[in-house]
């Protein structure tokens, strides 16, 4: 059979797809339905928040840092309890990570502070003594991009019904409406930090990379 | 050795010294055959750009080897991780019972050299990423450790105010007393309303005495906070004092410190810190 | 045997991807020398400033190499291999010829714009997937380009038995055609909000579910780009080179449709103590053990063709390579699987055992595999003899010495670090913080560095005896049938 196989490609062909494509319907499809069902208290990122994320995945902190605890107890000591599926449930893409260079984020907005990341972030070996992370300076020269967040938010919400606009769940509105949002966001948090350059921007109108990452590590809980 | 008694750490080195023997082994095996055996075979009839193909069988080693691995496949999918009884968060929790059963039960009970070991493992670990290996706040990043809990503090935080632990009362504004008032009624609650009893100004109780109102109007009479309206000064420098920061979570002048009620850390766990960080004061 | 020299290969198409497989190697390994230093001294991150760090680096590192120099070089031994066991020349058509000449030059502008979208940080985030939608278009089509050739030129063969080399060839064609399109599948946010950056995407799939496409697709990108493929190079240039037939049919056809059927399922154990079901972990890491198996077999397949053949072993450094690369195969497919027998990935897992299992497959079996052969066709394509055989022994040991300092130096890093996140001290609290993990690497992060370095350094030799062959090499009449000829 196979050597029959070897001479007639077409039919080659269509064996060597069949053998490799029905492993992912076995195993991947299943979990389809299962897994998309959110834990109850998740809650889809504000606008500011996913703004923060596209910097984070803008510039690869997913290369560095997972965020995925396992579900060991030297894990769970260490960041917190074990990650659940319905966690992830708006997470478009997964952000989990292959390498811990840097410790897991999963739940960092547990025990870190907008102050602390706002050092950290200019210069991390201020306050983490022989960390090998790169400064992110331009973190703090560059702006968010607020519209393509938003364009972001608006589409999960058309096109795959994430629950914006929903009781208990975050506003968008219209653009007008979200950037406002935004903007309160930002203020509370640039109330927190140190950065005076970043303050003097804000009171242009200007939202800086910054305070859109450090919106979305806080939010992770 | 105590890192051995880990089953991972164990498995995960015997798998890294058998990827070695084993590709040595038979890598080792298939070079001496290139010394001193000779390729021979019946050859297929096709033959490719001058490459020719034996009929040769398939190598017993190879062809048995590949039978263990899908008898092992079975094995684990049936008995190792049986498909319908193994669940990893299972694991998980038995991990942590036995983790529990071994450890807090020894330490139940610990005394003060315990905590204080107990404590600076977990300092270094959960706290020094903020307040630094040293406990000083790295440059007043955050609140400086080696300074909290004595007399001099407490006027600091009388003069300066305080944001607390989220308490509904708020924060305590600053200036409330001048500086040397501040100092009289530090020596006064020191000695008359925390549990230390001692003060290192005791000339100046009977100054404080009368300016006490102005604190207990809102820590309450006894200074114990009026039952979770504001802090408790009277644990004020104590272990318990801390651990309930920890709990609580606070608002610094410099930031916001989480509160740690993620269960990371037991309540011994949380005396233990409260213990080391007191020894920090210099 | 004569019917390979009456034919008129046209090698052009190959000749491009060869230039492309050496231009995108020295870039693609620049970088991975530069971001592993990055890890040893981080004051290397500011040399560009936003554009520098090592987060921004580290994409355009493995999609450097990834599609930059190897899959480059897999479209060069395919112009070249596939003609010669079809026994056809592309030149035979006119359309299959232009077809080559226009997937190069698409697969350049692809991967051009590629590496300044990266370099601009436009990513999806997805590993070895970054490209947003825009290029995922280029990458289809180029794709189906090399279809049609590939497909085009059996349909004109002569040869009507498909060698080893064309099964795996039609393999990663097809692999990589399905996990692609999968695995990209996004939402353009602008076309459904009319507003933001018009080339930005969100991906179809949410949380978990993304995770388990991303590692079907990630890990299988291993297969069918970094193995399939090679398999298919070594089946073909080792014999050839060697004039050794293939030692057995029957272990071919096993290891084939064995590796075909078990590769899919493994890439479960890329998530093994995640969110994603047990069973599909469980499934994740029987698979992987199973693997084994088919991929020892073409490396032994390899090596029991060599037989008898030690003086040609000990003579030829064309043939140094490609038993090194074998071996290296045979360690990373046993070193992968072990890594995904759950109790040892609870451990290895995050560390930098990882990247070291890796390096081993792509440093040891993928790069000497694709030197070698590059080695090898060269005479036949320029009619050159190769410029200098000293420089590529010279070449051999400095880069397995890299190699070895390589993956010994992450595998004692990887341990290390996994064994000390996991470690309690005497009151059962962690032992170590998240600082004392990393600092205690810091000598070994310098020791990988510099045995990338020694490999770099011996790609450069390598770049540059291609380059002096290509120019200046001593012309030959008639060409080679077998070991490829090289001046002292």
């Amino acid at each position: 059979m196979f050597h029959w196989l070897e001479r007639n490609p077409f039919f080659f062909a269509v064996g060597v797809f069949l053998v490799i494509a029905y492993a992912g319907v076995v195993t991947i499809l299943p979990d389809f339905m299962e897994s998309a069902r959110p834990v109850i208290g998740t809650k889809p990122y504000t606008v500011l928040e996913l703004a923060g994320r596209q910097i984070y995945i803008k510039d690869s902190c997913n290369a560095c840092h997972s965020q995925l605890i396992r579900p060991f107890k030297s894990e769970t000591d260490r960041y917190g309890m074990y990650s659940l599926s319905g966690e992830y449930a708006y997470d478009r893409p997964f952000l989990w990570g292959s390498k811990r260079t840097g410790p897991d984020l999963m739940r960092v907005g547990n025990y870190r502070t907008t102050d602390w990341h706002d050092h950290h972030m200019r210069n991390p070996q201020s306050v983490v003594s022989g960390s090998i992370m790169p400064a992110y300076k331009h973190m703090y020269t560059n702006n968010a991009d607020i519209q393509t967040a938003y364009a972001e938010a608006y589409t999960v919400k058309k096109v795959f019904n994430v629950p914006y606009d929903k009781p208990n769940m975050p506003r968008l509105g219209t653009f007008e409406e979200a950037n406002k949002e935004v903007m309160k966001e930002a203020s509370a948090i640039i109330a927190d930090m140190k950065s005076d350059d970043v303050k003097e921007a804000f009171k242009k109108g200007e939202i800086k990379e910054i305070v859109a990452l450090i919106a979305y590590l806080n939010s992770l809980k | 050795m105590n890192w051995l008694s880990d089953n991972v750490n164990l498995l995960a080195l015997i798998g890294a010294a058998v990827i070695i023997i084993l590709v040595v082994f038979v890598v080792g095996k298939y070079i001496k055959q290139m010394k001193h055996d000779k390729g021979s075979g019946e050859l297929m009839s096709d033959n490719w750009d001058g490459i020719g193909e034996y009929k040769n069988p398939l190598p017993i080693g190879w062809s048995l080897s590949f039978i263990g691995t899908i008898i092992w496949a079975i094995w684990y999918f049936l008995v190792g991780y049986p498909l319908n009884s193994y669940s990893q968060i299972g694991e998980y929790n038995k991990e942590v019972a036995e983790h529990n059963a071994r450890f807090e039960n020894k330490w139940a009970n610990p005394d003060k050299d315990t905590l204080m070991g107990m404590g600076k493992g977990i300092f270094l670990v959960q706290c020094a990423p903020c307040h630094g290996v040293l406990g000083d706040g790295m440059d007043a990043k955050s609140a400086d450790l080696t300074y909290w809990g004595g007399e001099d503090a407490v006027v600091e935080a009388i003069l300066k105010g305080v944001k607390g632990s989220h308490y509904p009362l708020e924060e305590m504004p600053a200036g409330l007393l001048d500086e040397a008032s501040a100092k009289a009624v530090t020596a006064f609650m020191m000695k008359e309303i925390n549990v230390k009893k001692s003060t290192k100004n005791p000339d100046l109780v009977e100054t404080g005495r009368p300016l006490w109102a102005t604190c207990s109007a809102c820590h309450g009479e006894d200074g114990k906070g009026m039952g979770g309206m504001s802090a408790d000064i009277s644990q004020y420098g104590t272990p318990e004092f801390i651990a309930n920061v920890l709990n609580l979570g606070k608002k610094g002048l410099i930031g916001d410190m989480p509160k740690f009620t993620d269960d990371r850390l037991t309540k011994v766990q949380k005396l233990a810190v409260g213990t080391y960080i007191q020894s920090l004061r210099q | 045997m004569q019917a390979s020299n009456v034919l008129n290969y046209d090698y052009s198409v190959a000749k491009c991807f060869t230039y492309a497989t050496i231009l995108f190697g020295i870039v693609g390994m620049l970088i991975g020398v530069i971001i592993a230093y990055q890890m040893a001294y981080p004051e290397l991150n500011y040399f560009a400033g936003e554009y520098g760090t090592y987060s921004r680096l580290r994409p355009l590192h493995t999609s450097g190499v990834i599609f930059g120099f190897l899959l480059s070089g897999i479209f060069a031994t395919w112009y070249y291999v596939g003609q010669r066991v079809l026994k056809v020349s592309i030149a035979e058509s006119k359309f299959l010829m232009s077809v080559g000449r226009v997937h190069f030059w698409l697969y350049l502008v692809v991967i051009l714009m590629a590496v300044v979208s990266l370099f601009m940080g436009i990513s999806t985030s997805k590993e070895y997937a970054e490209l947003e939608w825009p290029l995922d278009i280029g990458v289809v089509l180029l794709w189906v380009l090399w279809g049609i050739s590939i497909f085009g030129l059996i349909g004109i063969r002569r040869e009507k038995t498909l060698y080893v080399s064309i099964w795996y060839y039609i393999a990663t064609f097809l692999g990589v055609a399905m996990l692609y399109l999968f695995n990209n599948m996004e939402v353009p946010t602008y076309f459904v909000s009319g507003m933001g950056k018009w080339y930005h995407s969100v991906s179809m799939y949410a949380g978990t579910n993304d995770a388990m496409v991303q590692w079907w697709y990630g890990h299988n990108a291993v297969a069918f780009v970094f193995t399939v493929p090679i398999v298919a190079m070594i089946y073909y240039f080792l014999p050839k080179e060697s004039a050794q037939p293939i030692f057995s049919y029957k272990l071919s056809i096993l290891s084939f449709w064995g590796l075909m059927f078990v590769y899919l399922w493994a890439g479960g154990h890329h998530l093994l103590y995640s969110t994603v079901p047990d069973w599909v972990q469980t499934m994740g890491s029987i698979f992987s053990i199973i693997l084994i198996l088919p991929s020892w077999g073409s490396a032994i397949n390899m090596l029991l063709t060599m037989k008898g053949e030690w003086g040609q072993l000990k003579e030829n450094p064309l043939i140094k390579f490609m038993v090194l690369a074998s071996t290296f195969y045979m360690l990373s497919t046993l070193e992968g699987p072990i890594q995904a027998i759950k109790s040892v990935n609870a451990l290895a897992h995050f560390t930098d055992w990882i990247p070291g299992h890796v390096h081993d497959g792509t440093l040891g079996w993928v790069g000497f595999m694709t030197m070698a052969a590059l080695y090898h066709m060269t005479p036949r394509m320029f009619k050159k003899e190769l410029f200098s055989k000293k420089l590529m022994e010279s070449q051999f040991w400095l880069q397995t010495t890299g190699i070895v300092m390589y993956f010994s130096s992450m595998w004692i890093a990887g341990i290390t670090q996994g064994m000390m996140w996991r470690a309690s001290d005497q009151y059962g609290n962690l032992e170590y913080s998240f600082m004392d993990t990393v600092s205690v690497l810091i000598p070994y992060y310098t020791l990988r560095a510099t045995g990338g370095l020694f490999y770099l350094i011996g790609f450069l030799l390598f770049a540059y005896n291609m380059y002096k062959t290509i120019t200046s090499g001593k012309a030959i009449l008639s060409e080679p049938q077998n070991s490829s000829p090289m001046q002292a």
